[in-house]
């Protein structure tokens, strides 16, 4: 529950922080986005941890920091070689963001369903 | 306990970086005008270049195309510009010839009047015309009516002359531009030049004067070819 509100005040800072922060240049905002698509990454990752129940904080913060820092790198190769390296960082993150979701799904499923049928059990036993 | 105060803060405080970040962003899209040249990547720019580099090399070749045509069309204008020019001289000609452009020069100016006598008569006037003309004359007006080749003299009445339909009366001055010296030796020739034969010895009043600047004004008749056609050869 207290994560739950942690994860709250984390957003209203962070909304507070994000509307008052300085524009910055459209030239550095493909960084930006590929380094929002690596934490968006990093998060989902996170909660499919906590799902599958191996969660640890210390792999969760370094790939939330590691893998923007790194897609952020890899971008700017990319622009130096001439080659849009972040494509593939995109499909990469993307794809693992669709994994991670269908983890969740399955796992949120299977909980609902036999939440349904623990429960049809005890109407039965009712009757 | 330790561990899971650290857990939450360390989640909270990621989850307030990921969505200030994300915000930043979504401002930094949204506000950003895309079509301004500072915005546009290097490839829409690349682009960009290209095809005005295409529209200046079209607009360029055009510019050549017209700067062409146009010294074409002076070249033809000058050249009609002096066909033009003969063209308007022999027309200014033709009009002075026919009797429809003012004319100015010297000549002379004779003066018939009737007196108690005499009148003056239609013949007396074309009779004095075709001595004018015989002499050299190059325009003749009667009381300022221009003589043309198509004009025509005639008494109505006594002491009324119609020229060209224009009825007029004593005293008659006819003006005529040519040679000061031919007119005047023409018309005073001796006994059967015009002012002794036909003024003089019909006691009719008339004189010459040589003027140095005549003007003798354009016809006032439209002469227009009802039955008359061009041959065409």
């Amino acid at each position: 529950m207290s994560i739950l509100i942690a994860i709250l005040i984390g957003c209203l800072i962070g909304a507070l922080l994000g509307i008052n922060a300085p524009i910055i240049s459209y030239t550095y905002s493909s960084y930006l986005a590929i380094a929002i698509i690596a934490a968006l990454d990093s998060v989902f990752g996170g909660i499919s941890s906590v799902v599958k129940g191996n969660f640890d904080l210390k792999i969760f913060v370094s790939g939330f920091f590691g893998n923007a820092i790194l897609s952020i790198l890899l971008t700017y190769l990319g622009q130096k070689l001439n080659v849009d390296i972040y494509l593939a960082a995109i499909i990469v993150f993307v794809g693992r963001m669709f994994t991670n979701l269908s983890i969740i799904r399955r796992y949120f499923l299977e909980k609902w369903s036999k939440g349904k049928n623990k429960k049809e059990v005890e109407e039965d036993a009712g009757k | 306990m330790k561990g899971r105060g650290t857990i939450i803060f360390t989640i909270g405080a990621v989850v307030a970086l990921l969505v200030a970040i994300i915000l930043m962003q979504f401002r930094t899209v949204e506000e950003t005008d895309i079509s301004t040249l500072e915005a546009m990547r290097e490839t829409e720019l690349r682009a960009e270049v290209a095809s005005w580099k295409e529209k200046y090399e079209e607009a360029s070749k055009q510019l050549t195309e017209t700067q062409a045509k146009i010294t074409e069309y002076y070249e033809t204008m000058e050249s009609k510009d002096e066909a033009a020019k003969v063209l308007e001289q022999e027309l200014l000609q033709a009009k002075m010839r026919i009797g429809q452009e003012a004319v100015t020069g010297s000549g002379i100016e004779v003066t018939l009047e009737d007196n108690i006598e005499t009148q003056i008569d239609d013949y007396d006037i074309y009779k004095l015309i075709n001595e004018l003309r015989l002499a050299g004359a190059e325009a003749i007006s009667v009381n300022e009516v221009r003589i043309t080749a198509m004009s025509d003299v005639k008494s109505i009445a006594p002491g009324l002359i119609h020229i060209d339909g224009n009825p007029l009366h004593s005293p008659y001055i006819i003006k005529a531009i040519g040679d000061q010296t031919y007119l005047v030796s023409a018309l005073n020739q001796k006994t059967y030049g015009y002012m002794d034969y036909v003024i003089k010895s019909y006691d009719k009043t008339g004189y010459i004067t040589t003027r140095e600047s005549i003007v003798i004004p354009a016809t006032k008749k439209v002469m227009k070819f009802e039955y008359a056609e061009e041959v065409k050869q």
